[in-house]
């Protein structure tokens, strides 16, 4: 079984709720008026992108095959239990390989580790689909 | 069933978690040269040199990895050779081990500079852990340290050296560093930032003889200048270790050659790692590409193959780099340096804000990429490379400091059959 969030391009509208709810739940403050101010400022793990009329908001697929484990060299990165793709940034030493082979672009720097989606850990339903005004967003077991 | 796993890095290692994925059972050997008893990352070892990473943190299994995955793990003993007709091992104390199949994951050692001197204490590569301990023993009284080799390895072990504090001098043979795996256009900017950051780097020069005076190490240039130093590092690249194979119905070039199930010539046999030779997507030409992904990839598909008779096959190996220099990372993939005139360039920089991107394309497909500077989407193209896909509906976009994800979208929709990908299907286009 592989949990996946579906994206569905039809129903996106740019509107970027996605991108501040990730950004947001994965701040200090857990709020979006104080995360405003936190130093350095959260990143978001979803990113909505454009190209020829197409818009799409994505994130890690946690790819059953993960060519981001494969090719980590210190076991940063990990398939969890659950089938999702998971990072310990204590492990993290920046090496950049990830990002060398993640075919969606979905994993980002931020000073000398990397981050990306988590699947909202701990949470029942990631904050990006919780914060989906149109569902274009969807949690799916497959 | 017996399998035996010969060496324990990357391709070792992702080949026993495979096999023992599929085969609860079956016995398992590994046997290592390293006394070292557990499992380390190489790659980690210069992070480990700068002092960046404690010891600890350059094992990444577990101590209990060899328990968990009930291997018998044998350390500090070497395979001398691998006699297929019996289907055994030879060791170095002369036991052998015999097997059913076997997987040679041996990887490369360091090349050696074959100069006079190269034997003193002081004067080390950096490929294992012993290496890597044997630098630090020297450190405490290291003030000036001379690299051979402006290679990856020799660039690594000189940036880890400067966070130290040691004044790093780099003899280059080449006209400029890092000449194996990008162009000279592309390799200047790098230069220039190592250098604006304290390493000395000389090019167009070899050294000729190494000597030691008194507590010091004199390196005696081409051109006869001389270096003093506590501490050499020979970053001369890696060659494969294939001796084991040697004079047996293993096929040898210049590593072990295998097919596209990561079989040797002999059915038994796999091999997987730096020490196997297979087809490069880029250049269609058999070499090494003795990189750490690749290794990992190659060992796993190995141990499918290995239990489930030759299942999976492997897609062909791809020249691909990343390293960061005082802030500054590359990102390399395929043929950067394109020797005919059948390939077109697409160039993009500012290097005032260190932004680089070069895009190397033939007949329509990605074959070659450097970015420098900003590397976020690398893994994007490599895709659009690995899979050899026509670009010619997204080109105008492939220089675009924005190119992401999405960009590729249409060629996504128009050459569906190369991506079959269960996660392509979790974004509904139309």
């Amino acid at each position: 079984m592989k949990k996946a969030i579906f994206v569905d391009v039809k129903k996106c509208i740019a509107c970027k709720s996605c991108e501040i709810a990730c950004a947001v739940e994965h701040s200090q403050t857990k709020n979006l008026f104080t995360a405003v101010y936190e130093d350095p400022l959260p990143i978001p793990r979803r990113k909505v992108e454009y190209t020829d009329g197409i818009i799409i908001s994505d994130a890690c697929h946690h790819c059953e095959e993960a060519l981001c484990v494969s090719a980590c060299m210190s076991q940063a990165m990990y398939k969890d239990k659950d089938g999702t793709t998971q990072h310990d940034e204590t492990k993290c030493v920046g090496c950049w390989m990830c990002i060398m082979v993640c075919p969606f672009g979905a994993i980002k720097r931020k000073e000398k580790v990397v981050v990306k989606c988590d699947f909202c850990k701990g949470k029942e339903t990631p904050a990006c689909v919780e914060s989906c005004h149109t569902k274009a967003l969807k949690v799916v077991n497959l | 069933m017996k399998y035996l796993i010969i060496g324990v890095s990357a391709a070792g290692v992702a080949a026993i978690e495979n096999i023992r994925r599929l085969d609860k059972k079956s016995e398992i050997v590994a046997v290592t040269e390293e006394e070292y008893p557990h499992v380390y990352s190489r790659c980690l070892l210069s992070y480990y040199l700068a002092g960046e990473i404690p010891e600890e943190k350059i094992k990444y299994r577990d101590d209990n990895f060899f328990k968990d995955n009930n291997v018998k793990i044998i350390f500090g003993k070497k395979v001398e050779k691998v006699i297929p007709q019996r289907n055994i091992v030879l060791l170095s104390n002369s036991e052998t081990i015999s097997y059913d199949k076997l997987l040679i994951a041996t990887g490369a050692r360091s090349k050696m500079e074959m100069i006079p001197g190269k034997d003193i204490f002081g004067v080390f590569g950096l490929r294992d852990i012993k290496d890597a301990k044997n630098i630090m023993s020297v450190l405490p009284k290291c003030k000036e340290a001379v690299i051979l080799g402006g290679g990856l390895i020799g660039l690594r072990a000189a940036y880890a050296l400067s966070k130290r504090g040691i004044k790093v001098t780099v003899v280059v043979k080449s006209p400029y560093i890092l000449s194996q795996i990008v162009a000279e256009e592309d390799a200047e900017i790098v230069q220039q930032h190592i250098m604006k950051n304290g390493i000395n780097i000389l090019t167009n020069l070899a050294a000729k003889e190494i000597i030691k005076v008194a507590e010091n190490l004199l390196v005696i240039l081409e051109n006869n200048e001389k270096l003093s130093c506590q501490l050499v590092i020979v970053g001369k690249g890696v060659q494969p270790n294939i001796e084991l194979v040697k004079e047996t119905p293993v096929k040898i070039n210049y590593g072990i050659v295998v097919n596209e199930y990561l079989q040797t010539t002999v059915d038994n046999i796999y091999a997987a790692g730096d020490v196997a030779e297979f087809y490069d997507i880029t250049t269609k030409e058999y070499t090494i590409n003795a990189l750490w992904p690749n290794a990992v990839i190659q060992g796993s598909i190995a141990a499918i193959n290995m239990v489930k008779g030759n299942t999976k096959k492997y897609e062909g190996t791809l020249a691909n780099n990343s390293v960061e220099f005082f802030g500054l990372p590359l990102i390399s993939c395929g043929i950067t340096k394109p020797k005919t005139k059948e390939f077109e360039i697409l160039v993009k920089k500012d290097l005032r804000k260190n932004y680089y991107k070069k895009i190397v394309i033939k007949d329509n497909t990605i074959v070659g990429l450097v970015l420098i500077g900003k590397i976020e989407n690398a893994g994007v193209y490599r895709e659009l490379i690995r899979k050899q896909v026509d670009i010619s509906l997204v080109k105008q976009y492939l220089l675009d400091e924005n190119f992401d994800f999405s960009k590729i979208i249409p060629v996504i929709k128009q050459q569906k059959e190369k991506f079959t990908e269960k996660e392509y299907k979790e974004i509904i286009l139309s």
